[in-house]
């Protein structure tokens, strides 16, 4: 008796293509996701410019991010300390008139938070400053982007942009430079 | 490329766009979901984000008087701590302190003013203005201040001292009006009275559990729940552990074993109210062996004639053994403290009990020295201690509003319909108010009923300040500070005081535009009073200085005399407790202990609280009755069964647990649950044992005599099964707890299947 599986496969062959080119289409939206809206520069209700403050003013990050030295969290600064200038410089370009809005109506200016770590993750600023490791370290070259992109850095120490902190920035980092307890488990993971 | 018709080509194209569509959507929902960084419109300045802020203040869950540290992030609270400058916690906190937060928060708070707009108790409301209610109660209230019928309101209370009790007072005394009431539950009426009698004040005096090398609790669960746990618990530690090669022994005495009795070395059960027999059996053992030389010796043989132990092991039901040997210990081991409380204290014969406790201090020698009890102070503060209501001023107001004698009546933060006997018949008064006003915080059963809710912030969020009592043997003040912004439309109660008093026109008499400008009015005049090095500082820096410490006062205690007045031993005696209900029809005798979880029922609404197991018996949620094994298998009962507990003067129905160190005849049941009101996580859970206690009365406090209530058992044939976290209460021969024999040596190899209760039986 002759078998052949040619017939079977003639029958199946448009089914075939369909889930090729539904694989194929899966692949693509994917690979267009990541690429065109990666969501790691977000567009911020204020389009301020870190280049404009922190590179071409050379204001230090301390300026703003005052908590930075002294607390886990760096904070945002308040809308009144961005009014402290703004009520003098540059008051008539669009993007200040908005934020005098924000100023007029007593309302919080709702940034989008771009550089996260998990919840698991007890990570705090006041050590890392005092210890003077530089902003850019781990958040890149700050005061050269107009928007804020999620950066990282690679294990070579270049700089990765788009992409989040792993764990080994973290460990790297705590071995070079030789930290007490800085591969132990429970300093970050407690 | 083979040749593709159209309708197939059509269908890739479909099946290429729904591919791409799903792979977009595939890396979309992996994305971590957009979160926003809110920053402050202006920077306060009392707080940096990220950055933990300790407030300390005084915990408001039970009379205590804790002090607390709380844990602020942000401004809003995050966690409740011991202040461990406060000489009365010291820095340990209770279950019930540390879910104060859930106070806070409890999403069924009361967060505005609300008017009834149905009959009362329909709990249907409407919003006001904090003008409209507070100018509808005012001009009731002037117009009867004017017409010099200041007499028909009335202020009842929660347990409350310090500054705002003043303050009650003051604006009670501008309304001309003497109902101005203080009512708990558990106030531990039957103490002060004994002690007025015996040492001739009326102040508690200092229990030095710590310096004890004997204690000798007659009833008196003092771990959990009685006076001031916290504390209690501290003493109870350091006497065990704290001292090199001393051990402190704790011997219970109570009919069902609590906390405090399963802490101890011993537990010993007499006839429930024959407590009072049992001291002075020991202490006609400790006078007849000549163990007591005082000048007034034979004034003692002659008062404890009748109570020789053969005589009090009748009474008791205890061997004559047991007695004397209690006895003997009281007296060799030294020190050594007696103390009474609990149910003992509960009975008809309650004052007489606790004298006699008193009695056994005094003729050991333990009063007024370390390791004893120790004198209090005057506390440096205010103290109302003369407004706290007993059953019969209860009754006395419940019959005031039936003859119309009351048109307004004022709630804060009670709950008198949850915590008096049906018996009382007090909802029924209430009916007959024409005004009722609640400052609660929760819609309780009694607020429920209120035509006018002006809710009042929470203690984490209001000025005001305690001074313990008891104290720790010497002064002691706390300040109680906002710990956060109020979160809702509510005010400080002492601001609604004040407002009210504007309103009748005592802005003379009662200047003060808030509470916190009274409270440090108050504090300034401590500070006068306080010593060179105090006043050296000036006021302003001696207010911030107790602000950051919580707390406020001396350091030491100073040992004193104490002579007791002849007069007082001719008195002495115990009258046989009277149980209401007779034994043939009712044949057990009822035992309400107050929960550790939930207190007198103000903690039911707290969900921590709810899914805390019962210490002893594990049980989460609900009510039920414990019932000793032996009778259990008389009666036919297993775990679960729901029987009917029926007194005289009501019924309840609660699924049994067995227990086993319980007296055959006594039934117990745990206070707190049982709520028809209060909030989500209390309502329509368990039931109630107050509600069917009778109105027996102690005759010299004329408190309730809450453990002299006899019910019987009526099985309904139903069964629950009841939640708990452990399995079995018994080792099967598994090992599972080692015990020791009492001398402590060896261990023991017979592993019995369950405490032996031929012990307990009389």
């Amino acid at each position: 008796m002759n078998v052949s599986i040619v017939p079977a496969l003639k029958v199946l062959r448009p089914a075939a293509m369909l889930v090729v080119v539904v694989l194929v289409g899966l692949v693509l939206g994917y690979w267009a996701n990541a690429t065109f809206v990666p969501g790691t520069s977000p567009e911020q209700p204020i389009a301020f410019s870190h280049r404009i403050h922190a590179g071409e003013n050379e204001i230090p990050c301390q300026y703003c991010h005052t908590q930075a030295r002294r607390s886990p969290s760096a904070g945002v600064p308040s809308v009144s300390k961005c009014v402290g200038c703004h009520n003098e410089v540059a008051t008539e370009r669009p993007q200040i008139r908005l934020l005098l809005d924000y100023w007029a109506n007593q309302q919080p200016i709702p940034w989008i938070k771009v550089h996260d770590l998990p919840d698991f993750v007890h990570f705090t600023h006041k050590r890392h400053v005092l210890a003077e490791i530089a902003c850019q370290t781990c958040h890149g070259p700050v005061e050269t982007m107009d928007r804020i992109q999620l950066t990282s850095r690679a294990i070579d120490g270049s700089t990765q942009a788009g992409h989040p902190w792993k764990m080994g920035l973290c460990l790297n980092c705590h071995r070079e430079n030789e930290v007490e307890n800085g591969t132990d488990c429970l300093t970050c993971h407690k | 490329m083979p040749n593709i018709e159209r309708r197939e080509f059509l269908k890739l194209i479909g099946a290429g766009s729904v591919g791409v569509g799903a792979g977009f959507m595939l890396r979309e929902s992996a994305k971590h979901p957009t979160e926003y960084l809110i920053p402050h419109v202006v920077a306060p300045e009392d707080f940096s984000s990220g950055i933990a802020t300790w407030y300390n203040s005084v915990c408001s869950m039970c009379p205590a008087g804790c002090g607390i540290s709380v844990r602020t992030r942000e401004g809003l609270a995050k966690k409740i701590e011991g202040n461990p400058l406060h000489p009365v916690n010291q820095g340990r906190l209770c279950a019930l302190g540390q879910a104060g937060l859930q106070v806070l928060y409890n999403p069924d708070r009361l967060t505005e003013p609300l008017r009834q707009t149905a009959e009362r108790g329909s709990t249907s409301f409407e919003k006001i203005t904090w003008d409209e209610g507070l100018d509808q109660v005012g001009e009731r209230l002037d117009l009867l201040r004017a017409a010099g019928r200041g007499n028909r309101v009335a202020l009842l209370s929660q347990g409350v001292r310090g500054h705002l009790a003043q303050l009650f007072e003051s604006f009670m005394q501008q309304m001309g009006s003497e109902r101005l009431l203080h009512y708990d539950f558990n106030h531990p009426h039957t103490l002060y009275a004994a002690n007025q009698r015996f040492f001739g004040e009326d102040r508690l005096p200092y229990y030095d559990l710590q310096n004890t090398r004997l204690l000798l609790s007659f009833g008196a669960d003092y771990l959990a729940t009685w006076i001031s746990p916290v504390h209690h618990s501290l003493g109870f530690g350091e006497s065990r552990q704290g001292r090199p090669d001393i051990r402190g022994k704790f011997i219970q005495i109570e009919p069902r074993m609590s906390i405090s009795g399963a802490a101890a070395d011993e537990w010993i059960a007499a006839r429930p109210g024959t407590e009072g027999f049992l001291a002075l059996g020991l202490a006609h053992h400790i006078v007849a062996e000549g163990n007591y030389q005082g000048a007034d010796r034979a004034d003692w043989v002659t008062a404890l004639a009748d109570y020789s132990p053969s005589q009090v092991a009748e009474q008791t039901g205890l061997p004559v053994t047991t007695i004397v040997r209690l006895a003997d210990m009281f007296v060799d081991i030294d020190p050594s403290l007696a103390i009474g409380g609990g149910a003992a204290a509960n009975h008809s014969n309650g004052v007489d009990t606790l004298v006699a406790v008193n009695v056994l201090n005094y003729l050991v020698g333990n009063i007024g020295r370390e390791g004893g009890l120790v004198f209090n102070p005057e506390p440096s503060g205010p103290v109302s201690r003369r407004r706290q209501a007993s059953y019969l001023s209860m009754l006395e107001l419940a019959e005031a509003a039936r003859q119309g004698e009351i048109d307004v009546l004022i709630l804060n933060s009670t709950n008198p319909v949850f915590t008096l006997p049906a018996a009382a018949e007090f909802r029924q008064a209430l009916a007959e108010i024409p005004l009722i006003v609640s400052l609660s915080s929760f819609l309780d059963e009694t607020t429920a009923l209120a035509d006018l809710i002006l809710p009042s912030h929470t203690y984490l969020e209001s000025w005001g300040d305690d001074f313990p009592e008891p104290g720790v043997g010497f002064s002691v003040g706390a300040v109680s500070q906002p710990v956060v912004s109020p979160l809702y439309n509510t005010r400080a109660t002492g601001d609604i005081i004040l407002a009210l008093a504007q309103r009748i026109g005592a802005s003379n008499a009662m200047p003060w535009n808030s509470m916190e400008e009274f409270l440090k009015d108050g504090w300034r005049q401590i500070y006068e009073r306080g010593d060179a090095q105090t006043l050296a500082q000036g006021f302003d820096a001696f207010w911030i200085s107790v602000l950051r410490a919580g707390v406020w006062g001396e350091t030491t205690r100073r040992n004193t005399e104490f002579t007791l007045e002849r007069s007082v031993i001719a008195g002495i005696g115990v009258q046989t407790p009277e149980f209401s209900g007779s034994e043939e029809e009712y044949p057990f005798i009822l035992h309400p202990y107050l929960s550790p979880n939930f207190h007198d029922g103000r903690g039911a609404n707290l969900p921590w609280m709810q899914e805390l197991p019962d210490p002893m018996t594990s049980v989460v949620y609900g009510s039920w009755v414990e019932i000793n094994p032996v009778t259990a298998e008389q009666l036919g009962f297993t775990e679960g069964d729901l029987v009917e507990i029926q007194s005289p003067h009501g019924t309840v129905r609660a699924p049994v647990f067995i227990f086993p160190a319980i007296m055959p005849d006594v039934i117990a049941m745990p206070i707190g649950q049982g709520h028809h009101e209060y909030g989500r996580y209390a309502k329509d859970r368990g039931v109630n044992p107050i509600e069917i206690l009778s109105p027996q009365i102690e005759p010299v406090t004329g408190s309730l005599a809450s453990s002299a209530t006899r019910v019987k058992l009526v099985a309904t044939g139903r069964r629950v099964k009841l939640v708990k976290t452990s399995g079995m209460s018994r080792d099967l021969g598994r090992d599972i707890v080692q015990t020791t024999g009492p001398t402590g040596v060896e261990v023991s190899s017979a592993r019995p299947n369950s405490i032996p209760i031929t012990e307990v039986t009389s």
